[in-house]
């Protein structure tokens, strides 16, 4: 696609698929939600999302780097984005996907505290600006 | 049961300290190995999930939308990854991305019929806005200096 020397972008056709992807993800727990509880819907995503991982490795065909700090952090990713995923599903239980998905979308706002506190990384005004638009949004949604 | 909100909480917290543990993991190991150990760290919780439950009393249906759910996140993973690998910078792709969740808002109103009321629809807004303008991160010193000097 290419209009008067604009060229649409390839990366933005991965961001786009990666969008649809993700949201598309978003509708199929709640409806799996509606059956199935958190623990249940965790099993199966993570029985689910298995291949995907093991094709990109192959494809990859990463040499494993075995760095301990890397390792245990790395795990700890692993762990913490599947308790979190248990929390997203449980809430799923008794509000519309509509409502809960842009809340839990507002998980950057601990990473950037953290980042702030921890990492010593500063915030910008952006993201000053987008946390209290986060805050405000989580008092109107709480109502 | 608990109100909604707390499980979000839990989600939002868990889900935040994993974007910390992400920059400490991509400090010492590549993207693409980091990936290897985060499925492993999924797979360590397994156990504890089958020891409290099993899938007994599921019917197939569900059991493809949780299986294809996860499959379904998992490409989107690899989306993500192959669009920096394109040459996105993570300062705009990253953001863009974070607005995900009007995709699930789009689908669930068309086909789940869920109508949010007037409050809810600008809660949404502003949740969508400001989970975008969170995962905005400046260019890195180097990168600006590469800019500034390429404008030269």
């Amino acid at each position: 696609m290419q209009i008067e020397g604009w060229r649409f972008p390839n990366w933005l056709w991965y961001a786009l698929i990666g969008i649809f992807l993700w949201g598309l993800w978003g509708f199929l727990s709640k409806v799996g939600a509606e059956a199935a509880n958190p623990l249940q819907l965790q099993i199966l995503f993570t029985l689910g999302m298995l291949p995907v991982a093991c094709a990109m490795l192959l494809r990859t065909g990463t040499k494993l780097e075995r760095n301990h700090g890397g390792i245990i952090y790395g795990l700890l990713c692993g762990i913490a984005t599947g308790v979190g995923t248990l929390g997203y599903y449980a809430a799923l239980r008794t509000q519309a996907a509509s409502v809960v998905t842009p809340v839990t979308g507002l998980f950057p706002v601990l990473t950037v505290v953290l980042a702030f506190v921890l990492l010593r990384e500063r915030l910008n005004k952006v993201q000053m600006a987008g946390m209290l638009l986060a805050l405000a949004s989580v008092v109107i949604l709480s109502i | 049961m608990l109100h909604w909100m707390v499980y979000a909480g839990i989600a939002i917290a868990m889900w935040g300290l994993n974007g910390l543990f992400m920059k400490l993991g991509t400090n010492r190991i590549s993207a693409h190995s980091m990936v290897i150990w985060v499925t492993l760290g999924f797979l360590l919780l397994l156990p504890f999930l089958w020891a409290e439950t099993g899938l007994a009393g599921l019917n197939a249906r569900v059991i493809f939308v949780g299986l294809l759910g996860g499959a379904v996140n998992g490409l989107g993973n690899w989306a993500v990854f192959a669009c920096l690998e394109k040459g996105a910078k993570a300062s705009v792709a990253i953001p863009l991305t974070a607005l995900y969740p009007l995709c699930t808002i789009v689908l669930a109103t068309v086909f789940l019929n869920e109508r949010p009321n007037a409050v809810q629809w600008l809660g949404i807004g502003l949740a969508l806005a400001g989970g975008a303008m969170l995962s905005y991160e400046t260019a890195p010193v180097a990168e600006r200096e590469e800019q500034l000097h390429c404008a030269q």
